[in-house]
């Protein structure tokens, strides 16, 4: 906004009509009687969209209107429900519960714990805006836990944010410096992304403006692809090799490794562990993207439920279990997911598009198109991106957490654990429900079997 | 001696040409955008850019008048309109949509095809997927990849070489000789496309000259082939060698009036004697047998047919199991023979977007005949399900034989790229190589065996 006594910019009288009319609509949209029309598809439906809202505006679960524990894909996550203790059976509301979950499971190397069972998703400075960055940092802070730079470089106004930010190294080394590097407490590895398995990055040519192109010290306006895979890693011991590097860069750091979901994934588990990597995040091929061929989305890879009990199995016969913390995800969007991702075998989970969805995302698809995001969240674009208030959005997005962790600890509650770290693998606490008939109708009540 | 030159499909961009429906309708309380007008007039004291700033970047409100004639076919469903302004502006998905396509080949797809058809191009979309978990056919089914492999996606970039080119010539173990060392018996015949493509006959709702001018244009382009009916190939203006005669055994004695010696044919359903006469008559050609797929193919392998056009219906059904489950098994008891490598698998049905055709070579063909896609690729609108070469109908509208032919070259180059993404994923070289490769795959019903087994509610 304009500085005091100076008369505001058209730009800025627009950015502020846009923004009151946007927000308001986000308070007005899950109050209202029927979802819009338009609004939502199979994995994240309107509910979903809708509930997710409220809760970011409220940092409560929804009161129920809103079906907002599964979407209608029909599969995975939409088909695993909990079996819940009879109701004489669940600890009291004063029950302290536990959320928390250890990032290093080796005994060597600093402890760090976060005291959710999720942190932030690697998303670039150029698929996102800097407001949306660094939004998601001041959340991370707060929270004590950790957002990801993903592939673009480092914004300069994530540098306060730097204990709680990772910095990711991809295969096109976009922005990666030694001294970024030697900011974090957390380096990550993408060797791949769910989205787009075994294809690299994609950043269209309309979005690699100016300010981007500089951070990733590239030529403005052509499009950017990071290669698959890392062209100097073709076995285990090279693998070794880029770990070593980063602990010689920064010693303190610890290193987590990005793959997606091949059918040998608890293979790369084993090979990451014995690289010495401390976690090893699984990304399942229906999670976001910037950008990605559609063939790649649907086509190329595992969907994530598969291939956490995978992997979790496979380390637990190694006897390695234990050493490694397993970070889920790809399609991560409520906090019933996260019971599941952690239920199935995982230590915690990665989000991504759901907090772009608190955001005002409606999941249109159009992200790569021309200047972004008409909200102004996956955009570069100048005038566009200001429609993001970066405190604004992180009052939204810790709502969201705290929804997160009164659900998630509501649900433990009524399975009688007070740990998060003790429902990890609990597969004997899942239902699974063969169709669809019994599904909740939308927006309706909630299903005695699904709760 | 020829000099060597790259693979290369000519793209170019081919809009439609017939009306198609917008995504989404745009309706805008004229009342309602009149009383907000005036109030932003009011708030903002008449400062017109502030005034006309419209809420949608894609131009839906950017006509003359703005909101009062709004342009649906800018919208693209981002929804920011609706949430700024719920009060008067509404947006729905267009119901006309819901007549494209058939439950099979569903308007999305539909749109994905004429994407493909008009640029040439792999769709690319943000956000991540949106649709069903998995499901029946293809759709559960996932393609492999790897974390650390050669060739890279430089492959698709044509900087590595990705080869996507296929055999489909007879493949004998051993040639046998005579004491005076020449062969004995029927040489075997090359036949190599450079893309795992080829064009199938149409329905015959559909069928007309200009439309097997138009595929056999695009069939030449691309060096690929199309085949079409007998009396339709004799037909034909300007036959090429692209052009393969599909020929019932009633049909042999036309095979005179053939403008010129096919290099390959396919024989509709098994009859020996004209199989024989086939092969007798043209030495060069490869000839296939057009079978359903769901037949047993023991018989005619005793018969020492090799070459094989396995059917299903359109949408992949294969005597009440899916195609692909069926092209599995025929894979499996070939090797198990020993003579798959002497086989060649040539199939169709239910093979409607570009990640099909690799689920399909996985499953044990050597190369696909594309069917409905084709015609979509065409702006064909299905009239009702669209299930039998002989009941389906598909009304295709005025056929230009040059915007036709680049539409389909568009839609080919388009899925070859999409193999391409799919072979440098998983580290392939060849396209030959992903036949049968059934390790590099995933399958639904196996993957939730093995994640879900001993949950409660799970059947698996």
């Amino acid at each position: 906004m304009s500085a005091p006594g100076r008369k505001p910019t058209v730009l800025e009288l627009n950015t502020e009509r846009h923004t009151t009319a946007i927000r308001e609509g986000l308070r007005l949209r899950p109050r209202m009687a029927e979802p819009p029309p338009a609004l939502g598809d199979r994995r994240w439906t309107a509910d979903l969209i809708l509930a997710t809202w409220l809760m970011a505006e409220t940092g409560q679960p929804p009161d129920g209107r809103w079906e907002h524990r599964v979407g209608d894909s029909g599969g995975g996550f939409d088909r695993l429900g909990f079996r819940l203790l009879p109701e004489g059976g669940w600890l009291p509301e004063k029950t302290p519960i536990d959320l928390s979950i250890p990032l290093n499971r080796r005994p060597y190397d600093p402890r760090i714990e976060i005291p959710v069972p999720w942190y932030g998703a690697g998303m670039s400075f150029g698929s996102v805006s800097e407001q949306v960055m660094l939004a998601r940092a001041m959340t991370a802070r707060e929270w004590n836990t950790f957002t990801c730079t993903g592939e673009g470089g480092y914004p300069d106004a994530l540098r306060p944010y730097h204990d709680h930010v990772i910095t990711q190294v991809a295969t096109g080394m976009f922005g990666v410096r030694e001294e970024t590097i030697q900011l974090a407490r957390v380096v990550e590895f993408k060797y791949a992304q769910g989205a787009k398995p075994g294809l690299g990055g994609h950043l269209l040519g309309d979005k690699t403006t100016v300010a981007v192109a500089k951070m990733r010290e590239a030529v403005p306006w052509v499009s950017l692809f990071s290669p698959f895979p890392f062209h100097s890693v073709y076995s285990v011991e090279d693998h070794r090799k880029h770990v070593d590097w980063i602990k010689t860069v920064n010693p303190r750091a610890l290193v987590s490794v990005k793959v997606s979901t091949p059918t040998d994934v608890d293979m790369v588990a084993v090979g990451s562990y014995h690289a010495g990597a401390h976690i090893l995040q699984i990304d399942g091929s229906y999670g976001g993207t910037g950008a990605a061929p559609e063939v790649a989305k649907k086509d190329i890879a595992m969907p994530v439920e598969y291939a956490i009990p995978k992997v979790h199995r496979y380390l637990a016969a190694e006897g390695i279990r234990d050493e490694l913390t397993v970070i889920a995800s790809g399609g991560i969007r409520t906090a019933h997911d996260v019971a599941k991702a952690i239920a199935l075998g995982a230590d915690g989970v990665a989000l991504g598009t759901v907090e772009l969805v608190v955001l005002g995302c409606t999941r249109c698809a159009n992200c790569e198109r021309g200047r972004g995001c008409a909200y102004g969240l996956t955009t570069t674009d100048p005038e566009l991106s200001l429609l993001i208030d970066p405190a604004w959005a992180a009052e939204r997005l810790g709502n969201l957490y705290t929804a997160f962790q009164t659900e998630l600890r509501s649900l433990l509650r009524r399975l009688g654990l007070t740990s998060v770290r003790a429902l990890r693998g609990r597969t004997d606490l899942l239902t699974y429900q063969q169709n669809d008939a019994s599904r909740p109708a939308v927006g309706g009540t909630p299903c005695t079997s699904q709760q | 001696m020829t000099a060597y030159s790259r693979y290369h499909i000519h793209t170019e961009p081919c809009p439609n040409r017939f009306p198609h429906p917008n995504r989404f309708r745009v309706r805008v309380g004229r009342p309602g955008l009149a009383r907000h007008l005036i109030h932003v007039l009011i708030r903002y004291r008449a400062n017109l850019p502030v005034v006309t700033s419209r809420p949608c970047v894609y131009g839906t409100f950017s006509g003359p008048v703005g909101g009062f004639a709004p342009r649906p076919e800018c919208c693209v469903g981002c929804l920011r309109c609706i949430m700024e302004y719920p009060e008067f502006v509404e947006v729905r998905p267009n119901p006309e949509r819901f007549s494209l396509g058939d439950s099979y080949f569903t308007p999305d797809k539909v749109d994905t095809v004429l994407q493909e058809a008009a640029t040439g191009q792999v769709p690319v979309r943000g956000a991540g997927y949106r649709g069903a978990f998995g499901g029946p056919g293809w759709d559960g089914m996932w393609t492999d990849m790897s974390e650390i492999v050669r060739p890279t996606r430089d492959g698709i970039h044509g900087r590595e070489f990705i080869s996507t080119a296929v055999d489909l010539g007879e493949r004998p173990a051993y040639l046998r000789f005579d004491a005076a060392g020449a062969v004995l018996g029927r040489l075997p015949q090359h036949l190599s496309l450079p893309i795992p493509f080829l064009f199938d006959v149409p329905p015959a709702s559909a069928e007309s000259p200009v439309l097997y001018e138009t595929l056999a244009r695009a069939a030449g382009g691309l060096e690929t082939l199309v085949i079409m009916p007998l009396r339709r190939l004799i037909e034909l203006r300007s036959p090429t060698d692209s052009c393969v005669p599909l020929v019932s055994p009633s049909e042999v004695g036309m095979l005179a009036d053939l403008p010129a010696a096919p290099r390959m044919l396919e024989l509709t359903g098994w009859d020996a004697s004209a199989h024989a006469t086939l092969r007798e008559r043209f030495p060069a050609a490869a000839v296939f047998v057009r079978v359903p797929s769901d037949g047993d193919l023991g018989p005619l392998v005793a018969c020492g047919v090799r070459l094989f056009h396995l059917t299903a219906s359109y949408h992949g059904d294969a005597g009440g199991s899916f195609v692909g489950e069926v092209l599995r098994n025929t894979h499996a008891a070939l090797v198990q023979a020993g003579l798959r490598e002497e086989c060649v698998l040539l199939g169709g049905g239910g093979i409607i977007t570009a990640a099909d055709v690799p689920k399909a070579i996985i499953c044990g063909l050597d190369a696909v005949a594309l069917d409905t896609a084709a015609l979509v690729a065409l702006q064909g609108r299905f009239e009702g399900e669209v299930l039998e070469r002989a009941t389906a109908r598909i009304r295709l509208p005025r056929l230009d034989p040059a915007w036709g032919a680049q539409r389909l070259s568009n839609l080919v180059a388009a899925w070859r790229d999409q193999l391409l993404e799919i072979l440098g994923a998983m580290g392939l070289r060849e396209v030959r190589r992903l036949r049968g490769e059934i390790g590099r795959a995933m399958f639904q019903a196996e993957l939730e065996r093995e994640a879900f087994a001993g949950i409660a509610g799970f059947e698996g």
